[in-house]
């Protein structure tokens, strides 16, 4: 038995106070996860206690069988398309003006071999990204970003393997089309 | 924008590091998760719910009965056996006499 599975049984026994010893051991990988799709630490923050808190209440679904990073990695995922469908409402056009002078320069030298540091390389993605509908941008992220397969991608979003990989093509060419017109925006 | 140039920036971007928790932010949750009502215990599974788990099996099985018997009664009407029908027919005419006979 796992170290999160004898864990899971102390806390399902009534044992509250360990659940703050799961979320120490998982945190890490949820403040990752939630930060691909919102740059504000604070926001990130938010959502991460969402997430945790949407887990408390679902624990008795959980089936011990999985792990129980994948099973939080899951929520962690719905929680942030959940937060993505609620700022699309609010989301004005494509905010060239908060990319940063390095990120202009780089997307619009005409060659790629000079190198973006990751933090404007994010940013960007960011900003290109938010012109995505929340499930495109969720695909997105987990297979470019995070390197999930399409199963699993699949299952964090409700959809078949054939439905995220078509998804998947057509969100990429969307994304070059809205760094494209970053580009264009900053001359 | 070109292939090579997206791979770029997704490969910088995957660089990026995410915010360190805060030191006490397992601590706070826990303070919330103590807020919460307490959970309701997991729905006692009913008769309806076991059936609902049975019944493509006992569908699937009900089907394969019902195509060996028929194939069983074809072959042997090809075979020149008396089939099925025949056999019920004959019964049910001996049936008929013994009643004749009481």
């Amino acid at each position: 038995m796992s170290e999160d599975a004898e864990l899971l049984q102390r806390i399902r026994a009534g044992a509250t106070d360990e659940f703050a010893e799961l979320v120490r051991r998982h945190q890490a990988r949820v403040f990752a996860i939630l930060h691909r799709y919102e740059r504000d630490v604070q926001r990130v923050e938010d959502l991460a206690q969402e997430t945790f808190l949407k887990a408390w209440r679902a624990l008795g679904q959980f089936d011990e069988r999985a792990p129980f990073e994948h099973w939080v990695s899951r929520i962690a995922v719905r929680t942030a398309l959940d937060h993505l469908r609620r700022e699309k409402k609010h989301r004005g056009d494509l905010g060239f003006d908060d990319l940063g002078e390095d990120a202009l320069d780089w997307l619009q030298a005409g060659d790629a071999k000079s190198e973006l540091d990751s933090r404007s390389a994010a940013e960007t993605l960011h900003l290109a990204l938010a012109e995505l509908s929340p499930v495109d941008r969720v695909v997105i992220t987990m297979q470019e970003l995070e390197g999930r397969s399409v199963k699993e991608i699949a299952a964090a979003i409700g959809a078949s393997a054939i439905a995220v990989r078509v998804r998947a093509v057509r969100a990429r060419a969307k994304l070059k089309h809205a760094l494209e017109k970053l580009t264009a925006g900053g001359r | 924008m070109n292939e090579e140039k997206l791979k770029k920036l997704f490969a910088a971007a995957r660089r990026d590091a995410p915010p360190a928790p805060p030191a006490d932010f397992a601590a706070d949750l826990l303070r919330a998760v103590r807020r919460e009502p307490p959970a309701a215990p997991p729905s006692p599974v009913t008769v309806f719910d076991q059936l609902n788990g049975w019944f493509p099996r006992l569908a699937l099985a009900a089907a394969a009965i019902i195509i060996l018997c028929l194939a069983a009664d074809f072959a042997l009407s090809s075979a020149g056996l008396p089939d099925l029908g025949d056999g019920a027919a004959q019964m049910s005419s001996q049936l008929d006499m013994n009643d004749d006979g009481l």
